[in-house]
């Protein structure tokens, strides 16, 4: 390739190719409020549906009497599980090879399940009649503690499953036990435990919360009785997979179904799954032959659509006397709510929780969790993580400071010692990833020369030898490796179908293009950096490649968003789709200039005749060949679809530092400086991956510092509104600096890891471990979360350290 | 949410009068904020309802009362209470209340031991209020439990054995009820 010349300086720039901080082009509608969202989508003739919920925990239902509903003047449909009985659809699967009520059917399993439908004229005639359908209830004993679930008198909660002594993920030991699944080598751990000079244990709880995105869940079904064709809008971060349920379940051909991904609010996991509204809106539609429309509250969106987290963890960990850490072992028990609901890759029960053993060279490891049933809401999806690695880095950087505290040895010290080095990489760990690559020694000592790490520790050993002072201090560190972009489909599948993604594009006569993905943006613009990638491959402007996602009936087949998979698995599509048009048109450049196609350079937007620069086709030359001026026996046309099926995850990575004064009159705790490098491997829009990192931090601020859906002992949630449940806005979010380096994935085609959940998956353990480290000379190991002004006064209090106001 | 209560209340009458409001559900109902009788199935089992509000929450439960036991050696109740509320809320309570002679002559004290459950909505939001809300509306419902068993009539039994009252005092006791009534 020839240098650019200065011209191609400026040809480069007008690109707007990967690597540069191209702005939004979602953000001109969004920010004038004129996004398209499903509670925007308005059918003729729509009819809106409510639900009637339980307020009870666990209850037989006795009998409904929907009557008084009925008789209402605007209500065209009052069903409940009886009504989809015939249908086979008061019960449907979920991805986690469990089934899901999608009515009460004779019993209630959490507060505020779907005990009935109402289809009205209007929302306020919907809510008016499910408040006069009059549920009948006998109450049942409320399981909250999912240990006290599997002792051996809890009181059966799944009569559904009686006798079933197998699951999905093999043998059921107890009549509300799930699963129990493990990883790695019991009997090496086990051995490197029994020989362990130095041993560390803890337990630790990682509460339930919930991904809580702005636009709650819902859906406009619409079934034309005539075509018997199914179309529905919905807020889904995987409108395909949709589709392929939403066929298996209705009997309705797949390609008579259509599913539409509008604009989407935020879904951070929440959207990820099929929910029993959907489900009804559907069954109501082809009933009544009219589109319904059901949108859901706030309450309804935090109680009921998918949690995220609930592990109760205890890890172990086994090291020399110096540190080294020669052994992990890990239990935990995990609360999957009514229904085994979790939106993970078939295989694997507890997602990629096994990549726990985080960035550490760890020879031996073992883990085992157990999946058990309580009367709470279904779900246990990723919030802003790659299926359980949010719960995975949580333990092992608590782990990694426990045995720090124990063995008095510095926190960042003891991360180096143990890192995988630069040169180990690729890298098989002992529950057999592969990490792709990394260097966490050269961001670790960025990053504690960004924050003047040894004065820090001076400063903290300062106050704490000052019984006055007033606040205490706390340093914490996080240091992860996420897996992310699942995944190979010899190893990750959904359903049964592969965990590709796709990409179609098609050039235009006049050089400008249309690119379609399997993915679904909900704010992490994607029509903005796909048409970066393509741009850097094809030297066609940004500005004029259009981004589409979201319609099952023009975007090829994809698994969609979630789990930073975008960049890595449709990224990578996306390249390849983009490649191979560029194979065709170095023929029909070479067929244009009467050259061979070996004395073409390429060169930003064009081929050049080696030696001679004034010869060339641009792109947008070689476009308009394409349907008119092709070499003898070419198929006209300049498009392109590619499946792309990862060879392996990637491992984007990053080295967080926290420090924070904890106020010990009043327990407030103030951030000071948060220090947040990231390496996603190449970077396609800096500005982009800043705003994503800006976002995942403060969902991040937010769940270690107030987030909780906590429950009392019937079962109530006491939290499911915004004025408990906890979402910063700028005047509590604290100040972020970002930083980055490098280190492409060498299996990717452009080098792209993946990283809008690594700011979510690395905070979390960094704040907690801050606070945590606030309180560490007095011998705690371990607090948690929220840390909430009053739970930390608390621990003030507790641990001597509160000052008198 | 589960709420026990454990109270006592002074009452401006003698146990005689204040068993005499005690035994009759119709009468407590009476005494307590928003509640109603609506009906009478049999000797024990009533329906009723009854209006909270809660912080942000307000419900109007309807449901059933039963009464457990009535003991009128002990001067003793037990109720249970159990309604729902049709915005998504349930609540019960069982109320076990007697009636002690007070420290001076023709007063007593109410005893009440309440366990109040409540779920759904009403839980979700007062569920931190519930305590002292309760409390308040305890306060209020003896009270009026206070007045109406001073305007009982005293039964002939005391009025012979016990030291006949100043007209002065049972009239002022008469003026409390007067403002519930307009």
């Amino acid at each position: 390739m020839n240098a650019p010349t200065d011209k191609g300086v400026e040809r480069l720039a007008a690109l707007q190719g990967m690597g540069e901080s191209r702005l939004r082009k979602e953000d001109a509608r969004f920010i004038q409020g004129k996004g398209h969202y499903v509670d925007d989508i308005q059918l003729p003739g729509q009819l809106h549906m409510d639900i009637v919920r339980s307020p009870l925990a666990h209850a037989r239902i006795k009998s409904i009497d929907k009557s008084a509903a009925l008789a209402m003047p605007g209500v065209h449909a009052v069903l409940t599980a009886n009504d989809l009985k015939p249908l086979k659809l008061h019960w449907m699967p979920t991805l986690a090879g469990d089934v899901a009520a999608v009515l009460a059917d004779e019993k209630v399993h959490f507060q505020m399940q779907e005990v009935a439908i109402v289809i009205a004229d209007d929302r306020y005639i919907a809510a008016d009649a499910a408040e006069a359908v009059i549920v009948d209830y006998e109450e049942l004993p409320v399981v909250i503690d999912p240990y006290e679930a599997l002792k051996p008198e809890a009181p059966v909660l799944r009569e559904d499953l009686a006798g079933k002594t197998s699951g999905a993920h093999g043998a059921r030991e107890h009549h509300n036990h799930i699963f129990t699944w493990t990883a790695g080598d019991a009997d090496a751990t086990a051995q490197a435990f029994a020989t362990a000079p130095v041993t560390v244990s803890q337990h630790m709880f990682y509460p339930r919360v919930h991904p809580c995105p702005l636009e709650t869940c819902g859906c406009v079904a619409s079934f034309d009785p005539i075509r018997g064709e199914l179309t529905t809008y919905i807020t889904s971060q995987a409108p395909h997979v949709v589709r392929t349920v939403v066929s298996m379940l209705s009997g309705i051909p797949e390609s008579k179904v259509r599913i539409i991904s509008p604009d989407i609010g935020g879904g951070f996991g929440n959207k990820v799954g099929v929910y029993p509204g959907y489900v009804c809106a559907i069954v109501a539609s082809i009933v009544l032959g009219k589109p319904v429309k059901w949108v859901e509250d706030r309450i309804e969106n935090i109680s009921t659509t998918a949690f995220a987290r609930d592990y109760h963890m205890d890890g172990e960990l086994a090291a020399t006397p110096d540190g080294k850490i020669t052994a992990l072992r890990v239990k935990v028990v995990a609360d999957h709510g009514a229904f085994d609901a979790c939106a993970d890759p078939t295989k694997f029960p507890a997602g990629l929780f096994h990549i726990c053993t985080g960035s550490y060279d760890i020879a031996a490891a073992h883990c085992e969790v157990k999946g058990v049933y309580t009367n709470k809401a279904p779900g246990g999806v990723a919030y802003r993580c790659s299926f359980r690695v949010t719960e995975a880095v949580y333990l092992i950087e608590r782990m990694i400071d426990v045995l720090a505290q124990k063995l008095g040895l510095d926190k960042a010290v003891i991360r180096e010692k143990n890192f995988i080095r630069k040169e180990q990489f690729p890298y098989t760990s002992a529950f057999g990833f592969e990490y792709d690559s990394g260097d966490y020694h050269t961001a670790m000592k960025q990053v504690l020369d960004k924050a003047g790490y040894p004065a820090l520790r001076a400063e903290q050993a300062a106050r704490r030898a000052d019984p006055n002072a007033t606040h205490l201090m706390g340093i914490g560190l996080c240091t992860f490796t996420e897996v992310v972009g699942a995944g190979p489909s010899k190893m990750c599948d959904i359903l049964g179908v592969g965990m590709f993604d796709s990409c179609e594009i098609r050039i235009h006569p006049t050089g400008s293009a249309i690119a379609r993905m399997g993915t679904i943006t909900q704010g992490q613009g994607h029509q903005t950096t796909y048409a970066q990638i393509i741009a850097t491959e094809l030297g066609i402007g940004s500005e004029v490649i259009q981004v589409e996602e979201g319609d099952t009936s023009t975007a090829p087949y994809g698994l969609g968003t979630y789990g930073s998979r975008s960049t890595p698995v449709a990224g990578a599509a996306i390249a390849l789709a983009a490649r191979k048009i560029h194979a065709k048109a170095r023929k029909i450049a070479a067929h244009l200039l009467e050259v061979g196609e070996a004395d073409l350079d390429w060169e930003i937007d064009r081929f050049n005749v080696k030696g001679d620069a004034s010869r060339f086709k641009t792109m947008k030359d070689i476009a308009w060949a394409a349907y008119n001026n092709l070499p003898a026996g070419m198929e006209p046309g300049l498009e392109a679809v590619h499946y792309y099926d990862p060879p392996n995850f990637t491992y984007p990575f990053g080295i967080y530092l926290c420090v924070l004064d904890i106020d010990r009159a009043t327990g407030e705790t103030q951030v000071r400086r948060f220090i947040a490098l990231d390496d996603c491997g190449t970077r396609i829009n800096p500005m982009i991956i800043e705003g994503q990192i800006h976002g995942g931090l403060t969902e991040g601020f937010a769940v270690a510092m107030g987030q909780q859906m906590p429950f009392d002992a019937q079962g109530n949630l006491l939290g499911n509104t915004l004025m408990d449940y906890f979402l910063p806005t700028a005047v509590e979010t604290p100040k972020w600096e970002t930083d980055h380096t490098v280190t492409p994935s060498p299996h990717h085609p452009i080098g792209a890891k993946g990283v809008a959940e690594s700011p979510h998956v690395g905070s979390i353990p960094c704040f907690a471990n801050a606070v945590i480290d606030a309180f560490s000379h007095t011998g705690v190991t371990d607090l948690t979360m929220p840390f909430t002004s009053y739970r930390v006064w608390q621990q003030l209090k507790a641990h001597g350290l509160a000052l008198e106001v | 949410m589960e709420v026990s209560l454990d109270k006592r209340y002074p009452v401006a009458a003698s146990p005689a009068q204040a068993w005499t409001v005690l035994r009759d559900v119709r009468a407590v109902a009476g005494c307590m904020p928003g509640a109603a009788i609506t009906e009478q199935l049999d000797d024990t089992h009533y329906k009723g309802n009854v209006k909270v509000k809660v912080g942000p929450a307000t419900a109007a439960f309807a449901g059933d009362i039963e009464v457990l036991s009535l003991d009128e050696a002990t001067q003793r109740l037990n109720l249970l209470g159990k309604g729902a509320d049709r915005a998504g809320s349930t609540a019960a309570m069982d109320l076990v209340a007697t009636v002690e002679p007070g420290e001076t002559p023709g007063t007593s004290v109410l005893v009440g031991q309440a366990k109040v459950t409540v779920n759904g909505k009403f839980a979700q939001f007062g569920g931190r209020m519930m305590v002292q809300v309760s409390d308040m509306i305890l306060q209020q419902f003896a009270d009026n439990f206070s007045a109406t068993a001073a305007a009982q009539p005293v039964p002939e039994a005391e009025v012979a054995a016990a030291q006949p009252l100043p007209e002065a005092e049972t009239v002022a006791a008469q003026p409390v009820t007067e403002p519930k009534a307009a």
